[in-house]
Parts: C-alpha cells; sequence; structure tokens
C-alpha cells in the first residue's frame, strides 16, 4: 500500500469539494473517449479521490492505481468546467499520495532520477549545442529558461530563439521547473525546484515549453512567465516559403499551455504572420505525450496520438508545430513511423526559418 | 420488494456471456462511480455495471435480471438532476454507452433514428450535416444521450417556441423487461393505431422499460439565429416583461433569466463583461430570416423597455450568441461556485403567475434563512431555484433547504404549476409527487408499472413505486 490512509488528510478538500458531479467534463476527456467508461472520465476520478479521501475505497484499490496513471493530466476538463474543479491541482495531491515508493512506475523513477542531474544538463545542454550567454549578460533583463530535458533533446530550440530575440539572458546555471516531479508523485520537490529556478532566473522567465511554463507560473506568479509564442507577439518577420508558396502550417496546442494559461490564441496569431495557417480540427486535444505518459503507457499514449495523426496528414499540411518538447518528440517520432511528408517542428524553428527566409527547417 | 441484490456467480457468468467479460464491470472502484449522477446527496451501490452492445442484448439481460429478481438502472451520461439513474437498491446499472451509433438520417422525411447512447450533441451534428436540427437541447446536451433525454423528456432553451422532447419522438425501439422487445411508432407524424406508448414511454425514466433505439423528428435549420439580453431591476420586472413579449406575439426561440447572483457565478466562469448594477438579466433569441428577427427583436426591445429594462443588448454575431448561451447553460455547475453543495429545483407554474411566483421564492428563502439563486426559462414559466450551501455536511443547512423547497413545490401547485417541468421525478421529487397527482393517479401510474414490470426489476425507487 502507497503510505496510511487518513481520511481527510489527501486532498485540500476546498479543492475537492469543489465538483458537483455534472458531467459537463466527459466530452473533454480523452481517456473517457477511448473508453466510454465513467470511471475513466474527470468526474469518476474525482470520484475515485472522494472514496480514497473518506476512505470508503482502500488506498491499495487497483482502480485507483490504474485510473491515477490512465488519466493524461492534460487539464482539458478545466477550462469547460463551470464549477471551476482545479482538476490538474488534485491530480498532482493524488498522485503525490499514489505513486509513492515503489508504487511509482518504474519509467517515471528513472525521469525524475534524471532530472535531478542538473549538472549532467548542463554540460549535455552544452555539447549538444544549446544556447547560453555570458554569465554577466543576466542583468535585470528577460532570461530564457533551457528546461532541464529539453536544452539537450533539442539544443536548436534555444538557439532559434536567442536568433530570434537576441535580448534573452540564457544563465546556463539553471535548473528543472519541477514540473516532471509535481506531476509524477513529488508535488512537494516540484515547488521546491520551480522556486529555485525562479531564484535562479530573476526577473521575467520566458520559456519554450508550454508545459513547464504552466508549472512555473503556478508556482512563482502568472506575471514573471512568459511563454515564447506571448513574447514574440508582433516581433516575428518574414515567410516561410515552399518553392514559390507559402507554407501551410497547423498547431498542436499544448495542453498545460492552453489548459492552465489559456494561451492559444498567441501562437496561432504568430503562425498566421509567417505562413499559411490551418487549423487542425481538434488542436487542444491531448496528443498522449502528456509529460511521462508516452513511457509510462505507450500503447495508450499511441491510442490516443493515432487519430491525430490521421488529422495531421488529412490537413494537407507541410508542418505541424508543437509549443512544447513533449508535444514535439511524440509527433516527430509517430509521423516518422508513418513516414508521413509533414515535418514537425518548434515553434522557435519555424519562426526562424520565417526569418531567415530560407527553405527546409533544421531538425 | 427485492431482498437479494447480490448477483450469484451463475447469473455473473451469464451477464459476462451477454454482454462480454470486459463490459461487465465489478470491482469496488468501478462500481463507486456508477454510485451516482450528477444529483447531490443522493448515492446508492450497484452490484455490477453492464454496458451491452444492442437491443438484443439488454432484452438478455432484462430477461436474466426478471428471473432472478435483480434491480436494473438505466444509465445514458449520468447527467440526471433527479437522482434517476442512481442504484438505490444496488443490482445493476445497465450502461448505454456503447449503444452510439447514428443509425440513418433521412432528409427527406426531416427524421433521424440512433442508438440510445448517442449524445444529443453528435445528433444535432449529424441532423446539421443535411441542413437540419434537433430543437430540444437541455443545458447538458454535449453530454447527455438522446436516449435518456427521451427517457426524462428533456425540455432546454428551446421549449418555448419549439416544444420539449416529446414533440420530437415519432418511433422507439423498447425492450421490456421480461425480455421482449416492442417497436413504438415508427416514422409518421400521423399514426393513431393504438395507445401512444411512444408518449407513455417518453418520460418513463426507465421504469417501464429500457428504450434502445429512438426515431425523432426534425425541422429544417433556421437561417439566422441571434440572441440578445436585457437588463433589469429585478427577476419581478424581468417576469413581467416576459409575458409583455408574448402578449406583443412574439414566440422567441429562447426566454431566459437570471438572478443577481447567478450572473456573479456565471460572469465568473465566462467572463462575459455581464453589468453588475442590474438586478436580473433577461436572455432572449429568435431564429428564422432577418425580416422575422428584425421585426421580433424591434418588438422584445420595446417590451423590455416598457417594463423599466436598465438596458437591452443584441449579440454582435453568431459567436457572440453562442456564447451567452453556453454561459446559460453553465448557470447550475457556475453556482457551485458560492458553495459545494448547490440543491436544483424545477418548479414550473403558468406564465401569467411567473412574478408572483418568484416573489414568493424569494419569501420562503428569507423564511428558512437559505440561500436561493433563480434562474430559469422564463418563457415556459419553467424554474431552477437553486439553493446554494457550504457543504454536503451542513446537514442542517440540508435540512432548511429542504422545508424550503417543500414550500416552493407546495406553491408552484397553488399557482396551477407542478413541482418538475423538466428534469423528472426521479428518487427525488417521488415524495412530491402525489401532491401533484393526487392519490388516484399516482395508484395508475403503479398499474400502468406493474403491466410493464410486474416483477419490479426495473429502476426501483423511483416513478411507478
Amino acid at each position: 500500500m502507497p503510505g496510511a490512509n487518513d481520511p481527510g488528510s489527501i486532498f485540500d478538500p476546498q479543492l475537492l469539494s469543489r465538483c458537483i458531479s455534472c458531467g459537463f467534463c466527459l466530452p473533454a476527456c480523452p481517456t473517457y473517449a477511448l473508453t466510454g467508461d465513467e470511471t475513466s472520465s474527470p468526474r469518476g476520478r474525482i470520484t475515485l479521490m472522494r472514496a480514497l479521501d473518506s476512505g470508503t475505497l482502500p488506498s491499495g484499490d487497483p482502480t485507483l492505481a490504474e485510473q491515477a496513471s490512465f488519466c493524461l493530466g492534460c487539464r482539458a476538463c478545466e477550462p469547460v468546467c463551470p464549477a471551476g474543479v482545479q482538476y490538474g491541482e488534485l491530480l498532482e495531491q493524488w498522485r503525490g499520495y499514489q505513486w509513492t515508493g515503489r508504487h511509482r512506475p518504474l519509467a517515471v523513477r528513472f525521469l525524475i532520477f534524471a532530472a535531478e542531474r542538473a549538472r549532467a544538463h548542463r554540460i549535455a545542454g552544452r555539447l549538444r549545442g544549446a544556447a547560453h550567454t555570458p554569465a554577466s549578460a543576466a542583468a535585470s533583463g528577460p532570461s530564457l529558461m533551457l528546461g532541464c530535458f529539453e536544452r539537450s533533446l533539442f539544443p536548436g530550440v534555444s538557439r532559434s530563439t536567442l536568433a530570434l530575440a537576441p535580448e534573452l539572458a540564457v544563465p546556463g546555471r539553471q535548473g528543472c521547473c519541477g514540473a516532471l516531479h509535481a506531476h509524477n508523485g513529488e508535488p512537494e520537490r516540484g515547488r521546491q525546484l520551480a522556486e529555485q529556478l525562479g531564484a535562479e532566473l530573476p526577473g521575467q522567465i520566458v520559456s519554450t515549453s508550454g508545459g513547464c511554463a504552466a508549472y512555473l507560473a503556478g508556482v512563482i506568479g502568472r506575471d514573471r512567465v512568459t511563454e515564447l509564442s506571448e513574447y514574440l507577439q508582433g516581433k516575428v518577420a518574414g515567410q516561410v516559403r515552399i518553392g514559390d508558396r507559402r507554407a501551410r502550417v497547423t498547431l498542436q496546442d499544448s495542453c498545460h499551455l492552453r489548459n492552465g494559461l489559456g494561451v492559444w490564441r498567441e501562437p496561432r496569431a504568430l503562425l498566421g504572420a509567417v505562413a499559411e495557417y490551418v487549423e487542425l480540427p481538434g488542436a487542444g486535444r491531448c496528443c498522449g505525450a502528456a509529460g511521462t505518459y508516452a513511457l509510462v503507457r505507450p500503447r495508450d499514449s499511441r491510442r490516443v496520438l493515432d487519430p491525430k495523426l490521421d488529422q495531421i496528414e488529412a490537413a494537407g499540411v507541410d508542418y505541424v508545430v508543437a509549443v512544447n518538447p513533449g508535444c514535439l518528440r511524440q509527433l516527430r517520432q509517430g509521423l516518422r513511423r508513418r513516414k508521413s511528408a509533414v515535418r514537425a517542428v518548434h515553434i522557435a524553428d519555424l519562426l526562424r526559418l520565417a526569418a531567415s527566409g530560407g527553405p527546409g527547417a533544421r531538425e | 420488494m427485492l431482498a437479494e441484490t447480490r448477483i450469484p456467480p451463475p447469473v455473473l457468468a451469464e451477464l459476462r456471456a451477454i454482454a462480454g467479460a470486459e463490459n461487465v464491470r465489478l470491482t469496488d472502484g468501478e462500481l463507486t462511480v456508477y454510485a451516482r449522477d450528477a444529483t447531490p446527496l443522493f448515492h446508492g451501490m450497484p452490484d455490477a455495471v453492464v454496458a451491452p452492445a444492442d437491443t438484443g442484448q439488454v432484452a438478455r439481460i432484462l430477461r436474466l435480471a426478471t428471473e432472478h429478481r435483480i434491480p436494473v438502472v438505466p444509465r445514458g451520461a449520468g447527467s440526471n438532476l433527479c437522482a434517476g439513474t442512481v442504484p438505490l437498491t444496488g443490482g445493476i446499472v445497465l450502461s448505454t454507452v456503447r449503444m452510439n451509433r447514428i443509425l440513418e438520417v433521412a432528409p427527406q422525411e426531416m427524421l433521424v433514428r440512433a442508438q440510445t447512447g448517442v449524445s444529443t450533441q453528435a445528433l444535432n451534428d449529424a441532423a446539421a450535416a443535411h441542413g437540419l436540427f434537433y430543437p430540444p437541447d437541455p443545458g447538458s446536451h454535449t453530454v447527455s444521450t438522446i436516449g435518456g433525454n427521451v427517457a426524462t423528456c428533456a425540455g432546454g432553451l428551446h421549449g418555448l417556441k419549439y416544444g420539449v422532447t416529446r414533440n420530437y419522438v415519432l418511433g422507439l425501439t423498447v425492450a421490456l423487461p421480461a425480455g421482449e422487445i416492442i417497436r413504438t411508432g415508427g416514422r409518421l407524424w400521423k399514426d393513431v393505431a393504438g395507445y401512444d406508448v411512444t408518449r407513455l414511454l417518453t418520460g418513463s425514466e426507465g421504469t417501464l422499460g429500457v428504450i434502445t433505439e429512438v426515431t425523432v423528428a426534425l425541422l429544417p435549420k433556421p437561417a439566422i439565429s441571434r440572441t440578445g439580453l436585457a437588463y433589469f431591476g429585478s427577476l419581478a420586472q424581468a417576469g413581467q416583461a416576459v409575458s409583455d413579449i408574448l402578449a406583443a406575439g412574439v414566440i422567441p426561440s429562447t426566454l431566459e433569466f437570471l438572478d443577481r447572483t447567478c450572473m456573479d457565478a456565471v460572469e465568473q466562469y465566462a467572463h462575459l463583461g455581464l453589468r453588475s448594477d442590474a438586478g436580473a438579466l433577461l436572455l432572449f433569441g429568435d431564429d428564422g430570416d432577418e425580416a422575422v428577427l428584425a421585426r421580433s427583436f424591434e418588438r422584445i426591445a420595446a417590451a423590455c423597455a416598457g417594463c423599466g429594462a436598465l438596458a437591452v443588448q443584441t449579440a454582435g454575431d453568431a459567436t457572440e450568441s453562442e456564447a451567452l448561451l453556453t454561459a446559460r447553460r453553465c448557470t447550475l455547475p457556475a453556482l457551485s461556485r458560492l458553495g459545494s453543495l448547490t440543491i436544483l429545483e424545477d418548479a414550473s407554474v403558468p406564465r401569467p403567475r411567473l412574478a408572483e411566483m418568484v416573489a414568493r421564492i424569494d419569501t420562503i428563502a428569507a423564511r428558512h434563512q437559505v440561500t436561493i439563486a433563480t434562474f430559469g426559462h422564463a418563457g415556459d414559466g419553467n424554474l431552477h431555484p437553486t439553493c446554494v450551501l457550504e457543504s454536503a455536511e451542513d446537514t442542517e443547512g440540508i435540512a432548511r433547504a429542504e422545508k424550503a423547497f417543500a414550500g416552493i413545490f407546495a406553491a408552484a401547485i397553488e399557482f396551477g404549476g407542478t413541482i418538475t417541468g423538466e428534469h423528472g421525478v426521479g428518487a427525488a421529487k417521488l415524495p412530491y409527487l402525489e401532491q401533484r397527482l393526487g392519490t388516484g393517479q399516482l395508484d395508475l401510474l403503479r398499474r400502468i408499472k406493474a403491466a410493464f414490470d410486474p416483477a419490479g426489476i426495473l429502476n426501483p425507487g423511483k416513478l411507478g413505486s
């Protein structure tokens, strides 16, 4: 069993009591769409949380374990909830209880272990060529957050960002935002890391990851965090062209950026300025990357992704643009598996391409 | 009465054989989430949740349940507001979600045939592809199933001009408790062969049979829909405006009102920029062509002005109109921002008594010291007085709320109205049903129930009990 089951001690009672079970969340939930089973809906999961909290269900109940893990954590249920239930927060508290010790999925344990190796990320980021500016540059101006995995997985993103916004300071000494921890059973550690990052990067923090931006904003304050597409509003130039026509591009929203921070118009405005923008049906629906989900539940992640790939291919676009590294990785892998002609790119890379006017995005 | 609600292993084996093992849920966790619907304070653990795929499977499950005297509670999306889908005495929750196919859209006959678990929204989308629409639009139409709509005779925002679910149901396929399958009505507007069993089953709340397929009528989609709003000093003034609008010869497609408390809650969720100095809001809408709309909006605006409206505004475009309607549909859940327990009622009165009823609700709320926010379908005289309480643990507050609602029901009946306009009786309003129908009619209901379901397995503790 995960720790002792003290009724009423797992969740913030104010948050847990908010849901009135109206069911308005059902159509928004990707896992409910897969199963049609109330158990895997936001409303059903809140009922489960309540049963856990009150002791009606023992903490070792298999449905609790399954549903805490099956949930994508995409928070698509939040904007559609008229009652204002903060589901994301509740899920963090649930996993904080459910995923302790050996109950934590192996992939999550590994990732958190890796995320904690700040020095290794710094070195890997340097080796892979992520952007950085001299420490002396970090004055009071805005700084770019590199992200723990993004800096080595997609080092080009920070380089493109710096090319688009050379005024940004990019100190190498900066840690993880803590979202990974918070969403995977370590809410306290997550907050700690976010606060630490807030101290390392004083002033305005610009993030190229929708998920990190949303989490960081929740801890250190919305006023200090700006997601890249917000930051670049009105500052983009050029066109992305394929031969003699404008490139056709579509966007896959970052769930937490859209559902948590309410940012979805901004990236569309930027893309519409540099290319022919095509709205993807269900662009706001999770791609199945969902943080650690693609590693913890690869099969379910693919079930969520597949219909989206169909839609992307049917949209007749040259590029699908991501605003979060996890989504980028998920889409790129999925499209490669299909040998699709559509290319997945980060918004920073596409905008840089537009500014330089050159053909073909670097990957 | 059913003494034994535990399901014996051989019966479980048969249920698995009928619906497939993966569609029979038995674990405590899975059962817990089906122990309630959208109604607060009602709870009942089922013994199994079964999700059959078609009419034949439903019939076989019912026959088995009748044979073994196991209660069966049909459930669509579980957005019910009168505890109609709560398994009060355990048994099987029969989930219709897998029966979710549109079977046929027939534009020439202007009808759609669908399995019971299709969502109201999906049905409407299918109709829209042919330039048609299905007018009933209950607040939860994105969630609710068409079968659930028929079983509860759901209403909605279009009631005044277009009527409610019963006005559109042409035919039903229904599995009866003994396992027979009947097809009532059909594809015709005119069909008087026999008792109108279709209408009897519409609003029968899963107590007579399980609806597995529906045929509903559609209408041509109006060219334009437009919405506007008028602010008033009080809900009573808004009520008067409703009467005056109708007296002016306009039948708007939407005529909804919200009191100050509801406006605040909706504004918090939807950020529409509603005026904060008004006591009540009247949301009106109409559809048709430009000439019809221009005339009806002119008359509505004049009637509102005549009743002392503080301001009358028209939505700029379709998106703005839809935002207003969406906000109105979300009123109930939005109210829960004020307190975690919201008890919603559904009393209705004849339109001319609306203003009096609103005033009476205020008096009753004050007498019992409870916060009651009122919104509703003003054009239908259908009110949704909602009591907002701090928490579900506030037993003393709940007791006061119940007294207040008893008073509201009595007032509704005194004014020639009813205890429920569109949400249904379920378990929540069963205690008040005799007051509305009288003993003679209540008895007739029980005899009808017995004719369909002699073993009493279908949705026990609800209508017909």
